[in-house]
């Protein structure tokens, strides 16, 4: 019997030690794989000037852009805190920030797993999938917060110099580091589910598409319509708080109990806040791991589209028959048809559309007097952005093929403009002039209509030539999508530009028709007709110049 | 320099990328309607001359032709080549059928006018019973026969193939050799990159050694076999033929050839 003990006792021992053994050796190896993705990183930023340009604007824009943005509140909450009884509302809602900044980076670190295709070989042949996961959870994050703690840094001084005390910020600081990381780990886990799902759920990917737009407009829209009704008569940002939403009890107990040493009340509640925000950063970290290892070695049964490989050939129908440029239309069509992830970069063009139907909810009556104007704008952007934005980038596995086999790349760029031309005019001519002739008459949609077309092809021509200007060759995962996705500089110029030229010439025409003096429309349209014309002409001879001038060295 | 009137000619091609040059003053002339073999080691530079010949990099120093029209002159070079690089150009969203129509479009040539070559090709490959299925679904086999079609269906002057062989079954790569001779017996000529030297052997009417970024061989198989044992290099050599008292092959000199880069020389 005694024997048998020890036996026992000597196998627990080993195991304990084979257990921590391999902990170890994980953590070591993650440490490799962490230190590898960093220093790589970091190459690739300083080998670039472009990805050392667009890093260094980041930076100041979060460092410095964001900060000045919340300069008065901060400077002003410091005073508070010094000054009387800590600020509850206040209180809860800077945690809040935090904990809605750290759900939303761990969330988007979660589902967009870069380079996740280069590390599954690795994964399945050297390192054990812990390791890697921890490896890349932990580099992922340090990569997001470069982003996030300038800012929080700087506004925690501000908050000092506003309490002439550097004690408050230490104390926040004390409430918000735990509060940041748990909901990295928490965001990293519900983003880690949302790409479980996404990667077994039997649909099309279209239908994938289809619901993320519907949940996120849902969520989106629901929570404006929350805000609306409970803050809609508030005095405006800087006295925002959070005590009429739901987790604003215990967030803003949770403060409180940090801030004790500056007065504030603290309650059970917050010690019960900050035991279950201290306990969930581990378990979370368990959970967010195992998923990952799940993920790494998982193999996905695919969607319906990617089993069904089957489907046929489709020959070009009319028109696209016409030319060769509409017949590579056709093929660009008929390719995102079959995979709409090609048009993953579009997805802020969807966050702004959510924008638009939380005014539609909010205001219904807005939607037939806006809604034409909104679709011409967003149909005409729609229609460069597409498939403009990174011509040849976006076919850079394929450029052996076409730079041998087209005598000028400019049929390609034609046949991407005119892929882009066809969504783009469904929306901004096709269900907006309908809507115009209901809503502003005939005159107004035929004018809205000639300028749909004009905008249509002044956007293709030029997202030709900002895509020229800024091609991506190089894969990257974004929105779940590896591919060579357009320079996210360039989607967001593209939107921001789209949206204020399109939006300029509904506000021209509606002038126009509303009967504004002879000269000021002849001079107003003069002057947008060449910021619509000049751009898409020298874009699109650019792209063809450079293009064709294009050898792999480039790529 | 006017053109000259050999299928692929080359005049002291030199790429450097920094201080790594990737060949170095690499002469060519390859006549039309044969199959040029072009052999090296890893890194000797065969796809970065690959790709100065068909226009895909610019050289650093030096001039090509291809079927007399100068490598750099994308715009009238691409009527004249096919080229099959090693990673198939292929769009995984495509059928078979599609994207072989697809390149026809590309070069402006109606499918009905193609059609008839590509799909004999595709028949002797044994691919017509998978045109219509999703390239996605494929395997690395038929990507590659996708591929080969696809560089030789509008009947080009001279077809660049990067190891064209690479993930066929035996049969295939049996049928694909013999599709590369009836090419250069229609009198297209095939430049022809691979590391399986039996197939060289084979089909390949003469061949180039490229070691250390420079030609340091050219001749028929025969000849360069034959070079190789009068001068002695072969009973130096490991494991060749000529230890074991076999007959030399060109896996034989080839090594020979490539383990001693400075004695270059020409047959």
């Amino acid at each position: 019997m005694s024997g048998a003990t020890e036996t026992t006792a000597t196998e627990t021992t080993a195991t304990e030690t084979t257990v921590f053994d391999r902990l170890r050796a994980d953590t070591r190896d993650a440490g490799a794989l962490c230190r590898t993705e960093l220093r790589a990183r970091a190459r690739n930023i300083r080998g670039e000037p472009r990805q050392l340009l667009a890093n260094a604007f980041m930076l100041l824009l979060f460092g410095v852009g964001l900060p000045l943005l919340a300069l008065g509140p901060a400077l002003s909450y410091g005073e508070r805190l010094a000054s009387g009884p800590v600020p509850a509302g206040q209180s809860g809602a800077v945690v809040a920030t935090v904990a809605v900044v750290g759900v939303y980076l761990g969330g988007a670190g979660g589902f967009n797993q870069n380079r996740i295709g280069s590390v599954g070989p690795l994964v399945r042949t050297s390192i054990p999938p812990r390791a890697v996961a921890l490896g890349r959870l932990v580099s992922e994050t340090a990569q997001a917060s470069v982003l996030v703690v300038p800012p929080w840094v700087v506004l925690l001084c501000v908050v000092a110099v506003g309490a002439v005390n550097p004690l408050p910020a230490v104390l926040l600081t004390l409430a918000t580091l735990p509060m940041l990381v748990t909901s990295l780990l928490v965001g990293r886990v519900l983003g880690d589910a949302v790409r479980f799902v996404s990667r077994t759920i039997g649909f099309s990917l279209w239908a994938k598409a289809l619901a993320f737009f519907v949940v996120t407009t849902v969520f989106y829209v629901g929570s404006q319509a929350l805000i609306e009704s409970r803050i809609g008569d508030s005095e405006g940002l800087g006295s925002f708080s959070i005590p009429p939403l739901l987790p604003g009890e215990p967030l803003q107990a949770y403060a409180a109990a940090v801030l004790d040493p500056l007065g504030a009340a603290g309650r059970p509640l917050g010690l019960l806040t900050a035991l279950v925000v201290l306990v969930s950063a581990p378990v979370a970290l368990a959970v967010a791991l195992r998923a990952e290892v799940g993920l790494l070695t998982f193999e996905s049964s695919g969607s319906s589209d990617e089993r069904d490989v089957a489907s046929g050939t489709r020959n070009v129908p009319r028109p696209f028959t016409a030319t060769p440029s509409a017949r590579v239309a056709w093929r660009y069509l008929l390719r995102t048809r079959r995979d709409p992830r090609m048009l993953a970069h579009l997805s802020p063009m969807l966050f702004g559309a959510m924008a638009m139907a939380a005014s539609f909810v909010t205001e219904p009556r807005s939607l037939l007097l806006l809604g034409p104007g909104a679709l011409v704008v967003g149909g005409t952007t729609l229609a460069g952005a597409a498939f403009c934005l990174n011509p040849l980038g976006d076919d850079s596995d394929q450029l052996p093929l076409l730079l041998t086999s087209t005598s000028s790349v400019g049929v390609l760029l034609r046949g991407r403009a005119v892929a882009g031309l066809v969504p783009g005019l469904v929306l901004a001519v096709g269900v907006a002039t309908p809507l115009a002739v209901y809503q502003h008459g005939v005159l107004a949609a035929v004018g809205q209509t000639l300028l749909a077309v004009a905008l249509a092809v002044s956007s293709a021509g030029t997202a030709l030539g900002i895509g020229a200007l800024v091609p991506k060759f190089e894969r990257r995962e974004y929105m779940n999508v590896e591919r060579s996705h357009p320079s996210t500089v360039a989607v967001m110029a593209f939107f921001f530009g789209g949206l204020v030229v399109g939006a300029a010439g509904i506000l021209l025409l509606f002038g126009t028709l509303g009967g504004a003096s002879l000269p000021v429309v002849a001079v107003g349209w003069a002057v947008y007709l060449l910021v619509v014309a000049a751009p898409p002409v020298v874009g699109y001879v650019y792209a063809v110049r450079k293009f064709d001038a294009l050898t792999l060295d480039d790529v | 320099m006017t053109a000259p009137s050999s299928a692929l000619v080359a005049r002291g091609l030199t790429k450097r990328y920094g201080d790594t040059t990737a060949i170095e003053s690499l002469d060519l002339d390859v006549d039309r309607g044969v199959v040029y073999g072009f052999l090296g080691p890893n890194g000797a530079g065969k796809t970065t001359t690959m790709h100065i010949l068909t226009g895909l990099i610019e050289p650093t120093e030096g001039e090509a032709w291809v079927a007399d029209t100068p490598s750099s002159n994308r715009r009238e070079l691409v009527d004249r080549i096919g080229h099959l690089p090693e990673e198939p150009p292929l769009y995984d969203e495509l059928t078979g059928r599609e994207q072989l129509q697809f390149a026809a479009d590309l070069r402006d040539r109606p499918w009905d006018e193609v059609s008839e070559r590509a799909l004999g090709y595709c028949d002797a490959l044994d691919l017509t019973g998978d045109l219509d299925r999703r390239i996605d679904g494929y395997s690395t086999g038929m990507c590659q026969k996708t591929a080969f079609v696809q560089a030789t269906q509008h009947d080009p002057d001279v077809v660049f193939l990067d190891e064209p062989t690479s993930g066929l079954d035996p049969r295939a790569a049996k049928t694909l050799r013999e599709l590369i001779v009836d090419l250069a017996a229609d009198d297209t000529t095939v430049f022809l990159s691979t590391h399986i030297l039996p197939v060289v052997e084979e089909i390949a009417d003469e061949v180039g050694v490229l070691h250390d970024a420079r030609l340091v061989a050219e001749g028929s198989p025969e000849e360069l076999v034959g070079d190789a044992t009068s001068d002695g290099r072969l009973g130096s050599n490991a494991g060749g033929g000529a230890e074991t008292g076999e007959e030399a092959d060109l896996e034989d000199a080839f090594l020979a050839l490539t383990s001693e880069p400075e004695a270059a020389w020409q047959s």
